[in-house]
């Protein structure tokens, strides 16, 4: 490599990562933390006893999980302005992002609240706890556990899958790297960049979960 | 689970979409007001809102690029629409988005002009609002330096090219008997023909000139210029804008002025602006 290659990526590091920290990592976090939210409650949907709420729901997880994220994101920000509803890039993105986690996660929390033992549900009821009540102390902290390894997964997914952002006006880290690429010419070195700060980030999230992990089982007995 | 209940709704989501985008598009275009009147309001309402919303690539050097140094926005056409910017007293605020999805973001009202080498043609003139010129260029071939086949417009025929799939070029490509392969921008193109992926790209004269400037390249070369067939370059705006006469009246202004001359001096060494 010759050194004025070395010379740009050296000095491409600063403005990536701040496409990192302005674009990609809001991104991330907030359409999980509202794709979380989503799913949790398409998941008590899809376990519901009333018809129409498992339909409506099972037909939203089909959806998203039959439709490439990309195609869903152009829609919003290409297609819904036909019809008069016109979103900024970073909030389309989010809408995108979050509906996608929405339906995966779904799936993944409805098979950890199945995986929790019938029994517990049916102590917690003796003992005269509701259905909510009994959801929030004894079902979802158990369900928690065996739902932070795929929930983990989703997570790191996301992180890459948010590059898909970069054709819709979001500055985030790949865009930056085709900005820089596009004068300078040097695609192999911007994107080897590129790449190498996505596996740094899903790198560090990969030992979060594994400490998340060794937390949520402190109390398990084996 | 009795999955086969859920097809009756996806389908019945899908007739709806579908019904809805039909909806949609059949009333296309708003009645426009008489072209004066819509004008003044036009442009009274741009100066209230102080904002000149502007589409552009951001990866076309030199044209609309980051600079390497600053990272801030900037080429021949960036500083041109900020210096009409400034003649309408507004500040520009540029979107960036790549070239196929940018007449989609103009459509869309996700700004109010395109400033991104906008060739005029006829197609664009029906379907836009286009500006006085405000660059002229002609289209060249660029090819591997070992290619030999290709040594004039009439030799694309069964050659494949890269170009953007929506711009001028393109058209100009296929015009021209080439095989279009679709690709984002300009440097992709360049990439592609070196790589051996296609055989040729058409560009314009002054982004083949910046690319050989720059990067010194001598594994692809110009095979075929066209001087006499001229392209010229505006701002495009949605159709009755109202903003045409205003934005002329301030190209014009700065080309009395020298404005153009001296930033066509600053990227190419000479005025292009006519």
């Amino acid at each position: 490599m010759d050194p004025a290659t070395w010379e740009l990526i050296v000095r491409s590091i600063g403005p990536l990562l701040l496409g990192a920290v302005v674009g990609t990592i809001p991104l991330t976090v907030v359409s999980f933390a509202v794709g979380l939210v989503l799913a949790l409650l398409v998941a008590l949907a899809r376990l519901s006893s009333v018809a129409v709420l498992r339909w409506l729901a099972t037909a939203y997880v089909s959806i998203i999980r039959g439709t490439p994220l990309l195609v869903q994101l152009f829609i919003i920000f290409y297609a819904l302005p036909m019809l008069g509803v016109v979103i900024d890039p970073f909030p389309s993105a989010v809408i995108a992002f979050s509906l996608n986690v929405g339906g995966y996660a779904a799936e993944t929390i409805r098979g950890s609240i199945l995986a929790v033992p019938r029994g517990q549900w049916e102590a917690a009821t003796t003992i005269g706890m509701g259905y909510t009540l009994t959801l929030r102390r004894v079902v979802l902290p158990q369900a928690l556990r065996v739902a932070v390894p795929p929930l983990s997964n989703t997570f790191i997914s996301l992180v890459k899958d948010t590059s898909l952002a970069s054709t819709v006006m979001v500055t985030e880290l790949l865009r930056r790297a085709q900005e820089i690429a596009a004068p300078s010419y040097q695609f192999l070195a911007l994107y080897s960049l590129a790449a190498v700060i996505y596996w740094v980030l899903c790198s560090g999230l990969s030992w979060g979960q594994q400490r998340l992990e060794q937390h949520l089982g402190r109390y398990v007995t084996v | 689970m009795k999955t086969p209940r859920i097809l009756p709704a996806i389908a019945g989501l899908l007739v709806a979409c579908l019904s809805l985008s039909a909806c949609a598009g059949g009333g296309s275009a708003a009645p426009a007001a008489s072209s004066s009147a819509s004008g003044s309001t036009a442009l009274t309402d741009l100066q209230k809102s102080g904002v000149l919303k502007v589409g552009t690539e951001g990866t076309y050097a030199p044209f609309t690029f980051h600079d390497q140094t600053t990272n801030q926005l900037t080429g021949y056409d960036i500083e041109v629409i900020t210096a009409v910017a400034g003649k309408l007293g507004v500040k520009p605020q540029f979107s960036e988005t790549k070239w196929d999805a940018i007449f989609a973001g103009l459509e869309a009202k996700r700004y109010d002009l395109v400033a991104n080498e906008v060739s005029i043609n006829d197609d664009r003139k029906a379907k836009y609002d286009l500006t006085a010129t405000y660059s002229v260029s002609y289209p060249v071939v660029i090819v591997k330096a070992d290619n030999t086949a290709i040594t004039s417009i009439g030799s694309l025929k069964g050659h494949t090219a890269a170009q953007t799939a929506t711009s001028n070029w393109g058209t100009f490509a296929t015009d021209n008997g080439a095989t279009l392969k679709p690709v984002d921008g300009f440097t992709e193109a360049v990439a592609a023909v070196k790589d051996g992926r296609v055989d040729l790209t058409v560009n314009d004269n002054l982004a083949a000139l910046e690319y050989f400037t720059t990067t010194k390249d001598t594994s692809v070369k110009t095979a075929v210029e066209v001087p006499d067939q001229k392209v010229l370059q505006a701002f495009a705006l949605r159709k009755d804008s109202g903003l045409v006469e205003p934005i002329n009246q301030a190209l014009s202004d700065l080309a009395a002025d020298g404005t153009l001359a001296k930033i066509g001096e600053k990227y190419f060494g000479k005025d292009i602006s006519h």
